[in-house]
């Protein structure tokens, strides 16, 4: 980026002498404009060209650090930056209780207080890195890896600085592991499965169907994401939802189209699917575990549906960024969500799985127990259900959702 | 020709002075709109035709293939655009039928007190713009305050609420033209509170009727705040896209939120651009079309 901006300024001292000139005549608005034009014109074609250069060189941060080199905790800055999901350590949703189990422990090996910065959705936060944001840790779920560690701004753990990285499952560690190093420490997981509201939907066909059901007219909710495509997908029998054709992607827009006139909204925060979940504006739509959590503790009559296509799990987990000055801050951080007290409060109060395998599944009421499934160690495998993966043709699928949205 | 040459020189002096401060006054304005303006703008315009790349590893290559898909043949995102405006105009025209009558009794029918009722008019833009949209959820909801009146009084079943009230092409609209009524009430005002009243008296005093005052007189001396007021709501509102994304529902997509989805969901940045400075253009076009009637000074009080 600073090489962008030499070139500009170079320019812009050489226009600020040709505006000086013209301005011997006399300056009306019009001329104003142009001039700005003129000038905007070449200054910004200048910065353009010098960003296409940097845009060529790939952006370079290798990984394999020196551990040699590390300097103690002592005279690292601190102020440790994680990048998150509002709710996980920031205080958004239970102000104590995400400072006390998530990093309390961090704290007082510490001293430190961290500082987040939030994303909406995984695609936001990458693109976010993309564009050159960093910080020391990232909390980014499992499909987009790959894409992290590829843009070369990411380094791997060191996991004999995570005490308790040993308690962690180790089957489920190989989803964050590159070139057999663990770049990302797998944590937290759930589904993604239809929810429904027995009262007044048949809940012994156990499919994503159900969304698409004609008999619920109006009562339905989507999310507002490219998702519902690959839910489609599942539902339409077709073979990788998440690699489809060209004429597969045609016939799930067109099976969207037809059945978009049952859809009461789309959902962008599942606490508003929740919100009309209880008041029954909707009966039957796309779920998190968390609504499922809610829906339990409402005394709702209520089915998390194990889908007959399988459920679509994700599992998120902690990066650690490459230029980070906070080396052995971040491990301590890492620590800290590895434990069993995280575990269980992600269990507890988010209804969310953790790979922490000595957390305590009874923290969870026993009704979202069974409904999740979380005492089934076969829950996260297939056909029971199928990890969220990497679109490879992400750009035409927005493209085909956009037509659903739009008909 | 009795000028002498020191008075020339001395003319010419401060002329040049005063060149010299024009271009110092105008320095400030310029960098300003070439830092936050111009460059951006041209950074989404590089964006547009795949001169700059969001990743590492796309290919590079310079085309106008995302222009040519917008523009020609029947591009979803076309069809989009039309929807929006026919959207945006139809709001429109409904916030200046709503604001004109606001604006005709607050400059010429209150009297002293219209500049506290200006004010309170006013007041609902000092609260937040999701608070105004989001409380409209809690009006219009299945169990909102209508269905929970209608059910009360009995004129609607309890378990079969209106449901096109919320999540609709309607609630997107109803809820733009609550937010921009104020907005638009301003321009109006303005320019009726500074018609010279000798004319309408003047109107009475050759036999008009009240009718005929305004039709004849009020009316075409306001048209230039009418015109003003339709575009600070056209404009603004092609482009809308929080409202459609909090009330819309299904139908109340809007062209603007086919631009967020694709900078932050489908990472489209090339046809996410490519939209973007479409939009910019049309306004463009249309402030330069109109740009007579949105005489900022004659209607900004």
């Amino acid at each position: 980026m600073i090489r962008a901006i030499i070139p500009a300024r170079t320019t812009t001292r050489g226009e600020a002498v040709m505006v000086e000139k013209r301005f011997t005549r006399e300056v009306g608005r019009r001329d104003f404009l142009r001039y700005a034009g003129y000038a905007g014109m070449s200054v910004s074609m200048a910065g353009v060209l010098a960003a296409c250069r940097d845009a060529d060189t790939p952006s370079g941060g290798s990984s394999g650090s020196v551990k040699a080199s590390i300097p103690p905790i002592e005279q690292e800055p601190g102020g440790l930056q994680v990048f998150d999901w509002s709710g996980y350590g920031n205080g958004d949703y239970y102000p104590k209780e995400e400072k006390k189990f998530l990093w309390g422990q961090y704290a007082k090996a510490t001293g430190d207080t961290p500082e987040f910065a939030l994303f909406e959705n995984d695609d936001s936060a990458y693109t976010k890195v993309v564009a050159g944001a960093r910080y020391d840790v990232a909390h980014p779920c499992g499909y987009r890896y790959g894409d992290w560690v590829d843009l070369g701004v990411m380094q791997p753990w060191d996991t004999s600085l995570i005490s308790n990285f040993s308690s962690l499952n180790p089957k489920l560690m190989a989803a964050g592991q590159f070139d057999g190093q663990q770049y990302f420490v797998p944590m937290d997981w759930g589904f993604i499965a239809p929810l429904v509201n027995l009262d007044h939907v048949d809940g012994s066909d156990e499919t994503f169907g159900v969304l698409f059901d004609e008999r619920y007219k109006g009562k339905i909710a989507w999310i507002d994401t490219l998702n519902m495509m690959v839910v489609a997908g599942y539902t339409l029998g077709i073979e990788n939802p998440w690699d489809m054709s060209d004429e597969e992607l045609a016939e799930v827009r067109d099976f969207l189209v037809s059945k978009k006139g049952l859809v009461r909204f789309y959902w962008n925060q599942s606490y508003d699917f929740w919100l009309a979940f209880k008041k029954g504006e909707v009966w039957a739509g796309y779920s998190w575990p968390d609504t499922v959590g809610y829906a339990d503790a409402a005394g709702m009559n209520y089915l998390y549906m194990q889908p007959k296509e399988g459920r679509i799990s994700w599992v998120c987990g902690l990066g650690l960024f490459a230029d980070t000055e906070n080396y052995r801050h971040a491990h301590e951080y890492a620590n800290s969500w590895a434990s069993k007290e995280a575990a269980e409060f992600l269990l507890a109060y988010y209804y969310y799985g953790h790979t922490n395998t000595e957390a305590d599944p009874s923290v969870v009421p026993d009704g979202v127990r069974t409904a999740l499934g979380l005492d089934d160690p076969t829950v996260l495998d297939e056909p029971k259900a199928h990890p969220e993966t990497h679109i490879p043709r992400r750009s035409i699928y927005q493209q085909y959702w956009s037509e659903v949205q739009a008909a | 020709m009795a000028v002498t040459q020191q008075e020339a020189s001395a003319r010419r002096g401060w002329r040049r002075r005063d060149r010299r401060g024009t271009a110092g006054l105008l320095a400030g304005p310029l960098i300003w709109l070439l830092l936050f303006f111009v460059i951006p703008v041209a950074f989404v315009a590089a964006y547009s035709v795949g001169a700059v790349d969001l990743f590492p590893t796309d290919p590079g290559v310079v085309s106008l293939a995302s222009w040519q898909r917008l523009l020609t043949g029947g591009s979803v995102y076309m069809g989009l655009f039309w929807k929006s405006i026919r959207m945006s105009l139809t709001v429109s025209a409904i916030v200046v039928l709503l604001a004109y009558p606001t604006g005709y009794f607050l400059a010429l029918c209150v009297g002293r007190r219209k500049y506290v009722l200006l004010l309170l008019i006013i007041a609902p833009f000092l609260t937040s713009y999701l608070l105004r949209v989001l409380a409209w959820k809690v009006i219009l909801g299945d169990a909102g305050v209508i269905n929970s009146f209608l059910s009360w009084t009995g004129m609607q079943s309890p378990d079969d609420p209106i449901t096109w009230f919320l999540y609709s092409r309607f609630t997107v609209m109803l809820v733009l033209a609550y937010i921009w009524v104020p907005f638009v009430a301003l321009p109006v005002f303005v320019s009726l509170d500074k018609l010279d009243k000798s004319l309408l008296e003047a109107a009475s005093d050759l036999g008009a009727s009240r009718w005929r005052t305004f039709v004849r007189v009020t009316l075409p001396l306001s048209l230039s705040g009418v015109f003003a007021a339709f575009l600070f709501v056209f404009i603004p509102t092609i482009g809308e896209f929080v409202t459609p994304l909090l009330v819309g529902g299904t139908s109340g997509y809007m062209y603007g939120n086919s631009i967020q989805d694709l900078f932050t969901k489908g990472l489209d940045w090339q046809t996410g651009s490519t939209l973007a400075l479409f939009l910019l253009g049309v306004v463009a076009v249309l402030m330069a079309a109109f740009g007579r009637f949105l005489r900022v000074r004659a209607v900004v009080a």
